[in-house]
């Protein structure tokens, strides 16, 4: 208690409503910062029924929405046609962490990093989903692909065919650790900050206590809502009451990624992304806390979406709204970036050619940078300079990056822009493999099948659209939605080598629930024109060659090589006539507020909207019993 | 004394000798700064011919914004306003001179200090002998200085709308359109020479900023639509038809017209020119004697705003299908919460059930019957004109309510609802002008519009005021951010996939700097160099405000020096004649002095692109031996203000610099240095903290064990833990409660305020949404009352007691005040 003394002065919240005050919101919007709330509100508003039957709303948490803070000026302007810029939102962004190892969801990627090609159909009848579990669980330890479900003791390992990111660079190579559990922590102490950047952190009282009498199995909860950062317990039997809460001064936390490889009951590493570009490392059990990016020095742009990289300890990428990737290491200091040109490092340091930055900078050096045909890398991964922070950044365009999704076999990166534009990216050789265009407006949300197969992206064209990267194909639009998808997210436990369930959330407040069968879909004539072998053999090519063919391949985009046609990207907007179109299995208005996440579990489907409120919808009762079946027949 | 103000406009506040001419109108009104707008066209090129970059604002005399947002909507619509300019396209007979007629445009002298400003307004126009107009003017002139030694009113604050629409007033120029332009065209003067005289007014302007009244071109609608003849709020959208419809039925009338004429002395342009006007295509022009009629599809107002909708209704009992196409110029689209602009298009299209008291004659079966209907579009236009159906008729109120749903619309957009045998279904359209409505209900309120222009971003116009704004600016208006305003019209028109890649590729860079901008305000600093270890003080905010105020500095001498080499195209020649001749001690004579490149130079440095520096001792050229003293001083002057330019431009540069890759090397290898001892204190801080960390918990260690039973330990955490969050907002509850008995007040204030308001106050509303200082409203009231045109009532307090007999009235005409109030 004796560390509140230092803490700054309690904030004055002004009286005026936060999100869409005074609009018909049917809740009453909390004049101070209150705590979190916990409702089981029930009755048939709150239930859904799909094929598989009824999901129930099991509770609604209310996340205390932070007012903004009294340091920053009341953004109370009554002048509707103001232009002062205002700080950037993202709603409420949730992830979930179980410390313990769990099985995986029947169709989670597995085998196709190893042998190159999906091996073998999975789950095609639920007796088979026994024994798929159990190998899909022994390799999960080698694949490094099940990157949301890795023991907690695994050592970062790398399946021979995936290697990690910046391999072969000496320089990123970890230091070596004696034990696992001993994990290096952030600097600083996150409770006695007086950094100005921090406004209050409040820890738990009985933190230590609590974390040891919890279930293993339960589920952790991180949640960002503007200014505030929540860790809260969902085994807990108060679930509204935070572990730990910390509220931002000024920027607002837009993003943040827990790290599944060093998780365990002593040290979880969080990542947070700031609307003022800044980063901040976190490990929650010890409250300490590193900041990145301090002050923007390395880019000064908002971070809208921060990932771990899959099988790192050290190293996760962030996108800035200018366009720009970059990777960084948590334990890096920041250095002032100055893009690496071609001419100054291949003095100091030579690098082996193809890993000098390609085209990027050679037409940027004639103030022509074509974003369309590769990706600008101010910074390889493979440069000899990795003293400092950023170990990486590449610029893709001009574009606000809106989110990007790591491959499953941890390969490929998919990334979404305020432009509309869908890369996919080989992120450990850093170029672009392909470029596609959505219906129209922005893109705001993207994920990869569990099997790698296929990507998703949702967008301002109210649809969900399925590419299939290594096709370099459209397969169909999903229309359901009734105003912009912000979140879409397969659900693993309903999907198998044929078939997919994948949901997605709007801000028509719905949520859609989609089943999508690659043999179900009507291909229209045009579509299927367009996908000729050569195409299909050109993505996997690429997987195979190595990464000298790579300046080549940038330069002779136009050249005889490719000149089918089909190697140019990007690739036409599909006409509406000769894509697809898929309805929702469901749509069900869930919320009175716009919809910013969803996420399935194992037991429920779990949403966040703007205002605050995580719902948790529990999944048909019929078939709990039977994946309970499952686990005692394993354990 | 109209002179001063006009040399106070091209000087732009840097030159000392006007500033100190008149130091006492300096204290209380300090010369017109650069606004954003021209900072923006700061190094804009020559002017272009099609008018596309022209911003003016347009006059707002009392209630007419509802016409000054769609005027300029429709004026930067690119295919519009060509085919208005060009159309009658005219034969050499009538341009005897070779040239095409001018309109007839005053320049409104700007009006001087004081309120003494309606003589010579009147003698510099003397052309109307409209009162009303002369009434306006007065009042115009009136608010424009307000007396000395007055509180601060809300348009006096520099940020306020008001103020910046005052500012544009007097910063003018004031184009007047106010006359008759009687067969300027050889057409009647109606609502579409109004419209064209305005654009082509627009384009002809030697100066790319300004205030246009369109005065004449409402009086002619007004004339033509009776519905519009009074002061009252009106619907931009009705407006927004109306004014097409008569655009169309204009341009016919004449073009028969010129037809029946044409047969007799048949001459080739002007039979093309008819022709484009009534459709070459279509069968008309043969038939046109005989029928008199026209097919819907022709004309090119047709071509740009029309589509064709199909409804297709089949019979439930017959199953037969019948079709009917309708042409449309808008659509109306019904709205829903929490919905996108595609869905309700969607929604637009979805199938209807005719049944019950809306059943479906149909031919087939012979009676009524249930049948389903559904609409969709055959023709997509080139410009698509959505209306969000905001206003909603409601039995409880029996009046219309405004609908505050969220509805979102994206940048870009394709409809779902096409026919089959549509031509080019996927048709991209990109939006291009918003018009805004702003204001609790459809009788009150202001619109203004957000408008996209071509090469110049996104733009607001909120009547006589233009201000740039960013592109996000866009999407303030889904209807759920607080202040009432709503989108209310889109604009969009055809565009396609590559062009729109190409401006996305322009625009990413701007959208770059704004979101470091965005970044930096929430940082509450610039990115400094980052070697520094401690937090980002909020002191640092203070810094931030210096930046622009030497940007501002530096911008406006180098409009001074920039414009002084005789440019004449630069804004110097449309104003009075008054100001060529007077205010010789600003334009400084010499042509080939080198102070013109370095300023360009320097221009360019402010605007951020970093240029090689010029040689900060390039000696003044000699002009000419035969230069007088005073030149010289004036040349000293110059240079000084040069001087001073370049080095507020080099500062800038240095900023510049900071990003600049050299010195970012250099700091990176000073960081490197710095990195060793850094790290050695790190490692010595963290060993600390963890120390005190150890120290803490063991503490708190030590607490914990002194609780007793878990059970109760964990009930009472949970309450404490309460407790101390709202202990920590002790203070905070009371203050709020503070704020809130305040904010109550106000409130009450305000709504006291609205109901029994003013009447000068409404008078200001009156005429130019402004409030008004009393003498020369006194003056004018008579006048006004006389106009039978307007309705705005008698002011005064003697006359308060009739005003509130005309409180219904008033309410009408109060709208503009009350969105004063929450632009103020």
């Amino acid at each position: 208690m004796d560390f509140r003394s230092v803490l700054p002065p309690p904030p004055r919240y002004p009286a005026a409503g936060t999100y869409n005050a005074g609009l018909g919101v049917n809740q009453v919007i909390p004049m101070i910062e209150t705590n979190n709330v916990l409702t089981t509100p029930s009755g048939p508003e709150y239930q859904f029924l799909v094929g598989e039957g009824l999901y129930v709303l099991k509770e609604d948490l209310h996340l205390a929405t932070p007012p903004p803070h009294p340091s920053e000026a009341p953004v109370v302007n009554p002048n509707p046609l103001a232009t002062t810029p205002q700080p950037a939102t993202a709603g409420t962004k949730l992830s979930l962490l179980a410390l313990d190892v769990r099985p995986l969801p029947p169709a989670f990627y597995r085998v196709a990093s190893r042998s190159g090609g999906v091996q073998q159909s999975i789950q095609e009848h639920p007796d088979e989903g026994k024994s798929s579990t159990t190998e899909g669980r022994g390799s999960s330890s080698d694949a490094g692909g099940a990157v949301r479900n890795v023991n907690s003791s695994d050592l970062p390992s790398h399946s021979p065919s995936a290697p990690a990111f910046g391999e072969g660079n000496a320089l990123l190579a970890p230091p070596a650790i004696k034990d696992a559990n001993k994990r290096r922590k952030p600097k600083n102490n996150m409770t006695k900050s007086n950094s100005s950047f921090i406004s209050r952190v409040i820890v738990h009282e009985t933190l230590g206590k609590k974390l040891q009498e919890r279930p293993a199995d339960g589920l952790f909860a991180f949640a960002n809502i503007n200014r505030a950062f929540q860790w809260i317990d969902l085994a807990s039997t108060n679930k509204a009451e935070y572990l730990t809460k910390i509220l931002f001064t000024k920027a607002h936390c837009l993003c943040h990624d827990v790290n599944r490889l060093t998780k365990s009951l002593s040290h979880i590493d969080v990542i947070m992304g700031f609307s003022t570009g800044e980063i901040i490392w976190w490990d929650p059990i010890s409250q300490r806390y590193t900041r990145l990016n301090k002050n923007g020095i390395i880019n000064g742009t908002p971070v809208s979406e921060i990932r771990w990289i899959p099988g790192s300890e050290h190293l996760f990428m962030a996108a800035h709204m200018d366009g720009s990737l970059v990777v960084y290491d948590k334990e890096k200091e920041d250095a002032i970036f100055a893009a690496e040109e071609d001419g100054a490092p291949s003095q100091q340091q030579p690098q082996p050619p193809q890993y000098s930055p390609t085209n990027g900078e050679t037409n940027g050096a004639n103030g022509v940078v074509n974003h369309s045909s590769h990706i600008q890398v101010t910074k390889s991964v493979h440069s000899k300079n990795q003293k400092t922070n950023p170990v990486a950044v590449w610029k893709l365009s001009n574009h606000r990056i809106n989110a990007f999704a790591f491959s499953p076999d941890n390969r490929h990166l998919a990334v979404v822009s305020e432009d509309g534009s869908l890369r996919i990216i080989d992120y450990l050789k850093e170029q672009l493999l392909d470029l596609f265009y959505s219906y129209y407006g922005g893109l705001t949300c993207v994920c990869w099948s569990p099997d790698g197969k296929y990507v998703l992206t949702g967008g301002q064209d109210d649809l969900i659209s399925i590419w299939c990267p290594s096709e370099s194909a459209l397969i169909a639009r999903c229309q359901g939605h009734h105003s912009w998808v912000t979140s879409v997210a397969f659900d693993p436990w309903r999907c198998d080598d044929k078939n997919y369930r994948f949901g997605s959330v709007g801000e028509d407040c719905r949520i859609c629930l989609w089943d999508f069968s690659v043999g179900m879909l009507h291909r229209p004539k045009a579509a299927s024109v367009r996908q000729r072998a050569s195409v299909s053999s050109r993505f996997t090519s690429l997987q195979r060659e190595n990464t000298g063919t790579s300046r080549v391949r940038s330069d002779s985009n136009l050249s005889a090589g490719e000149a089918d046609g089909d190697g140019v990207f990007p690739h036409a907007v599909s006409s509406r006539a000769s894509t697809p179109i898929l309805p929702p299995v469901l749509s069900k208005t869930v919320d009175a507020d716009p919809l910013c996440w969803l996420e399935f579990t194992q037991d429920a489907i779990i949403t966040s909207c703007k205002s605050g409120h995580v719902r948790t919808w529990n999944r048909p009762s019929d078939t709990s019993p039977q994946v309970e079946e499952e686990q005692k027949a394993e354990s | 004394m109209a002179g001063f103000f006009q040399k106070i406009r091209v000087g732009s506040g840097s030159s000392k000798a006007d500033s100190n001419a008149s130091p006492k109108n300096k204290k209380d009104e300090p010369a017109p700064e650069l606004t954003p707008l021209d900072k923006m066209l700061q190094n804009a090129g020559p002017l272009r011919e099609d008018g596309s970059d022209k911003f003016f604002g347009l006059e707002n005399f009392g209630n007419t914004c509802y016409c000054n947002s769609i005027v300029q909507a429709l004026y930067y619509s690119e295919p519009f306003r060509e085919n208005v300019v060009n159309y009658p396209l005219l034969t050499p007979s009538d341009t005897p001179n070779g040239k095409l007629r001018k309109v007839n445009v005053t320049i409104r002298p700007p009006a001087a200090p004081n309120g003494n400003a309606a003589a010579p307004a009147k003698g510099g126009k003397g052309i109307t002998g409209s009162q009303a107009l002369k009434a306006r003017q007065a009042l115009n002139g009136s608010h424009q200085l307000p007396p000395i030694g007055q509180a601060v009113r809300p348009e006096d604050r520099p940020d306020s709308p008001e103020y910046k629409k005052k500012q544009a007033m007097i910063k003018g120029p004031v184009l007047e359109l106010a006359q008759e332009n009687p067969d300027a065209y050889g057409m009647q003067e109606c609502t579409f020479t109004g419209l064209k005289d305005i654009f082509t007014a627009l384009i002809e302007s030697n100066d790319r900023t300004g205030v246009l009244s369109p005065q004449r071109f409402l009086d002619i609608f007004k004339r033509d639509n009776e519905m519009f003849r009074n002061s009252m709020h009106q619907d931009a959208h009705e407006f927004y038809g109306l004014v097409l419809n008569d655009v169309i039925a204009n341009v016919e009338a004449n073009a028969k017209a010129l037809q029946e004429k044409g047969e007799i002395g048949n001459k080739d342009g002007l039979v093309q020119s008819v022709e484009k006007a009534l459709g070459a295509s279509s069968p008309i022009m043969k038939g046109l004697n005989a029928s008199g009629a026209r097919t819907p599809g022709t004309g090119w107002v047709h071509d740009i705003f029309e589509g064709v909708l199909t409804s297709e209704t089949k019979c439930l009992t017959c199953e037969t299908a019948s079709q009917r196409d309708e042409t449309f110029l808008d659509l109306s689209i019904d709205l829903e919460e929490h919905s996108s602009v595609t869905s309700c298009l969607r929604k637009f299209s979805a199938e209807e059930m005719l049944c019950e008291r809306n059943k479906f004659h149909c031919d087939h079966c012979g009676g009524l019957q249930e049948a389903e209907k559904r609409m969709k579009i055959k023709k997509l236009p080139k410009v698509l004109a959505l209306h969000l159906k905001r206003f909603k008729y409601t039995e409880d109120y029996s009046r219309l309510q405004k609908l505050f749903h969220r509805v979102v619309y994206p940048y870009h957009l394709r409809m779902f609802n096409t026919t089959d045998d549509a031509e080019d279904p996927d048709r991209m359209y990109e939006l291009y002008a918003v018009v805004v409505h702003i204001g609790g209900n459809a009788y009150h309120g202001h619109y203004v519009s957000v408008i996209k222009t071509k090469d110049r971003g996104w733009l607001l116009f909120d009547d006589e005021m233009v201000e740039p704004v960013d592109k996000h600016f866009v999407r303030n208006f889904f209807g759920d951010k607080p202040g009432m305003a709503c989108a209310y019209v889109l604009f969009y028109q055809e565009v396609t996939f590559e062009k729109v890649r190409e401006e996305m590729d322009a625009e990413g860079l701007e959208e770059v700097r704004l979101a470091s901008q965005k970044a930096d305000i929430a940082l509450g600093a610039e990115p400094v160099n980052g070697t520094t270890n401690g937090p980002p003080t909020l002191s640092r905010l203070n810094t931030q405000p210096v930046s622009p105020v030497e940007d501002h500095d530096s911008l406006a001498t180098l409009t001074h020096v920039k414009s002084a080499p005789g440019d004449i195209s630069n804004g110097l020649t449309t104003t009075s004649p008054v100001q060529l001749s007077s205010p010789v001690k600003n334009h400084p004579v010499p042509a080939t002095s080198p102070s013109a490149t370095s300023v360009t130079i320097a221009a360019d440095k402010a605007s951020g692109i970093p240029p090689v520096p010029p040689l900060p001792d390039v000696p003044p050229t000699p002009i000419s031996p035969s230069k007088a003293k005073e030149d010289k001083v004036r040349d000293k002057k110059e240079l000084k203000a040069q001087e001073k330019a370049r080095k507020a431009a080099e500062k800038e540069q240095a900023k510049i610099a900071e990003k600049e890759k050299a010195e970012k090397l250099a700091k990176a290898r000073e960081a490197n240095r710095a990195e060793h001892e850094l790290l050695q204190k790190t490692i010595q801080e963290s060993k600390q903290m963890a120390a005190d960390d150890e120290k803490r918990r063991k503490k708190e260690a030590a607490d914990e064990a002194r609780d007793r039973s878990p059970v109760a330990f964990l009930s009472r955490g949970s309450k404490s833990m309460s407790r101390k969050s709202f202990a920590f907002l002790g203070k905070t509850d009371r203050e709020k409660e503070k704020e809130k008995n305040k904010e109550a007040e106000r409130e009450k204030e305000r709504l006291a305020r609205s109901d029994t308001a003013p009447p000068e106050l409404l008078n200001g509303t009156g005429g130019g949404g402004s409030t008004t200082s009393h003498s020369p409203i006194r003056t004018m009231t008579t006048d006004r009352t006389e106009t039978s045109s307007s309705s705005v009532p008698p002011k005064s307090d003697e006359d308060a007691h009739e005003g509130r007999t005309l409180k219904g009235r008033f309410s009408f005409g109060l709208k503009r005040k009350k969105s004063g109030k929450f632009l103020s």
